[in-house]
């Protein structure tokens, strides 16, 4: 039975799989980078279909806001960026080939694996002051600790970044 | 207080009865985008004829007077001349991302308008998290930008994508942090929260001086955001003859122009919902008698004329100030107006907790 | 101090920023200050700036008489060519040749309005008109002749 909600997914799943196979079948970087976009826009589609808005919501901001737009930055300022690209080699094609098979067969050896069943739970309040306690609580499913690692981990990119930006500066000066 | 609530039931109820679920969604979903085409084409031709004479009035011209009664008519005149132009496609473009990138840009624009309320209960999706939703699809303005601006073929098109792909990127984060000192005062990010935290007066009288900052910040990373002059680093005509639009002409060019004044018309939207009340009518405490006399005007005529309002004041500055260069612009940004955001934000939350606000 | 600088440059620029908008703000309300002229609509109350240069015009009096000793300095005094002075000799009263102005052929079409003829002229029998509305059919409708026919000398310039 085809109703509303399942056709609706299947065409944000249709569109997230059809342009992330064109971002890697597409010889054209600036059209690679477009589909890529446009297939995370697929992923943040599913999650509104899902009701999870604030995970929606911050795929978009993160990476069609942000991630995407710096792809496409970086592909302005690299040269010959309206050329085809060159053709990948076969053996560099074949190895990609497997490991997208092995990630896809391992994700849905899980899925088979795994026995969905029904729940009487009461849903999970996706709410975003709900988010914000769990994300900053230190009980017993709080995630304190892994959001002050991850921030840790983009202080030293930051500082990364000034450093690498600083060093270019004396050496020119 | 008068309220759309019971008409939209009717409708709702009436729909529910006649059809089955199924369709009446459907049809419901019909009423809404073509109220939404509707209210676009309005605001295209307001908008245009409003920015054409509030420029002529302030540069001490008449602007077009001759089209209709005071030349009211005149953007009518112009979008039908746009709609019967060529619709060209250079030679040399790439030809799927060029006729792409117009869509995009409306596609942006029209998503902009869901969480907004316009009237009391009258509102297209109340969903939990509006103002981070507004946040996020604004952000995909800058792709329809950059597509157009590398697919048009054009160093000048290409500079002024990447200009604005810069200044966008930018002026996100001070016109987020804005958003959030409201965020922090009202306690949710839901519109519909927000609107109510203010039936006592509006957050910029109630929040003291650093709502007034925030909603000057707000103000200048819109007028940012939106890619006005003085912040029109990606159009520029003196420098990048019409920037990355400069390839389109006919409907497609129209497309990038109303999409322009759609997302003027949706921050405007969004800073009086968050600064002025949104429909909420001037209410000041419990000066009972007041507030009364506040609510007999409609929340709808509340509402755009706030709207209407900041959207003056955006114009205002566009024809007053001169364009930034683009060194200026970012310092602008990364050295004033995000420290002071940050500043800001820190003392709205001092405000918020220890419940200093009215 | 660094913050003291700081906060003075906002101040600074948020001063002349409102000041800017205190100006467009007092035209955008005094509607009466608009300048543009309505031209074909207001032909009739049409008021041109006091300085404002048309074309070359002699201007001449009731008895048919201009200034114009025909002396030239005029034609000199124009840096493209725009007038030519055809002259004449004819007896004055006393019986003595002297020279008068035949024809005074103005070129309106190469004429740039720069002013030096009328300050060259010492008798200032020359003057700019205000009217503008100079276009024709035809090239040759613009060469003008600005002494009117049967026109003389008005007495006593010399």
């Amino acid at each position: 039975m085809m109703n509303g909600e399942t056709i609706v997914f299947y065409l944000l799943a249709a569109l997230t799989l059809v342009s992330a196979l064109m971002a890697v079948t597409s010889r054209q970087i600036f059209r690679a980078a477009i589909c890529l976009l446009l297939s995370l826009l697929g992923i943040a589609g599913i999650y509104f279909w899902l009701r999870y808005e604030f995970v929606a919501a911050v795929q978009i901001v993160v990476y069609a806001g942000g991630i995407a737009v710096l792809i496409i930055f970086s592909v302005f300022l690299t040269q010959r960026s309206g050329e085809d690209l060159p053709r990948q080699s076969r053996a560099r094609m074949l190895s990609a080939a497997v490991a997208a098979l092995t990630g896809l067969g391992l994700v849905m050896l899980q899925v088979l694996r795994h026995r969905f069943s029904g729940t009487t739970n009461p849903a999970i309040d996706n709410g975003v002051s709900a988010i914000g306690r769990r994300m900053l609580g230190v009980g017993e499913d709080g995630y304190a600790l892994p959001f002050e690692v991850v921030s840790m981990l983009l202080l030293a990119a930051m500082i990364g970044c000034i450093v690498i930006a600083m060093r270019s500066k004396t050496k020119s000066s | 207080m008068w309220s759309f609530s019971k008409l939209t039931d009717l409708i709702h109820a009436w729909l529910y009865e006649t059809f089955s679920p199924a369709w009446a969604l459907a049809l419901e979903m019909v009423m809404v985008g073509v109220a939404a085409i509707g209210l676009f084409a309005m605001l295209g031709l307001v908008l245009v004829i409003m920015e054409r004479k509030v420029s002529a009035y302030m540069q001490i011209r008449l602007g077009p007077n001759r089209v209709g009664p005071k030349g009211m008519l005149q953007s009518l005149a112009d979008t039908l001349k746009l709609l019967v132009k060529e619709g060209m496609t250079p030679n040399g473009v790439d030809r799927v991302l060029f006729n792409l990138a117009p869509l995009v840009a409306m596609i942006a624009a029209m998503l902009l308008l869901a969480p907004i309320a316009f009237a009391k209960d009258f509102q297209i999706w109340d969903l939990n998290i509006g103002v981070l939703y507004i946040t996020a699809i604004s952000s995909l303005n800058v792709i329809a930008i950059l597509m157009a601006g590398w697919s048009s073929n054009n160093k000048y098109s290409l500079l002024g994508a990447m200009r604005s792909g810069a200044q966008i990127v930018s002026y996100e984060l001070s016109a987020g942090l804005s958003i959030l000192t409201i965020v922090v005062l009202s306690g949710s990010l839901q519109i519909s929260d927000i609107v109510t935290s203010q039936s006592n007066g509006w957050w910029i009288f109630k929040g003291h001086i650093p709502a007034i900052i925030a909603f000057v910040i707000f103000l200048i990373a819109a007028t940012a955001e939106t890619n006005r002059a003085p912040f029109d680093m990606a159009e520029a005509e003196s420098e990048l003859t019409g920037g990355f639009h400069t390839e389109y002409s006919g409907m497609k060019f129209a497309l990038f122009f109303l999409a322009e004044y759609i997302n003027v018309f949706v921050v405007c939207a969004v800073g009086a919902t968050l600064f002025l009340g949104g429909w909420m009518p001037l209410h000041i405490g419990s000066l009972d008698w007041f507030n009364h006399a506040m609510d007999y005007i409609p929340s709808s005529i509340w509402f755009f004329g706030k709207t209407f309002f900041l959207i003056f004041v955006m114009m205002w500055f566009r024809w007053t100030f001169p364009r930034l260069r683009i060194d200026q612009l970012l310092t602008l940004e990364w050295k004033y107006l995000l420290p002071i955001g940050m500043v800001n934000i820190l003392l709205v939350t001092v405000i918020a907790i220890l419940k200093w606000h009215f | 101090m660094f913050l003291k600088d700081y906060f003075n440059d906002i101040a600074q620029a948020v001063g002349s920023l409102l000041s800017g908008m205190r100006r467009t703000g007092y035209y955008f309300t005094h509607h009466k200050e608009i300048i543009t002229e309505q031209y074909p609509d207001n032909r009739a109350t049409l008021v041109l700036p006091e300085r404002f240069r048309g074309e070359v015009v002699m201007p001449h009096n009731g008895q048919n008489e201009h200034r114009c000793t025909g002396c030239t300095a005029c034609e000199l005094a124009c840096p493209n060519g725009t007038i030519k002075i055809v002259t004449k000799f004819e007896l004055n009263a006393e019986g003595k040749r002297k020279k008068a102005v035949d024809a005074f052929v103005y070129h309106l079409e190469l004429c740039t309005m720069c002013n030096l003829c009328i300050q060259a002229c010492p008798t200032d029998a020359i003057k700019m008109a205000q009217s503008f509305e100079h276009s024709v059919y035809d090239r040759s409708q613009l060469t003008k002749i600005l002494n009117k026919p049967e026109s003389k000398l008005q007495e006593g310039v010399e």
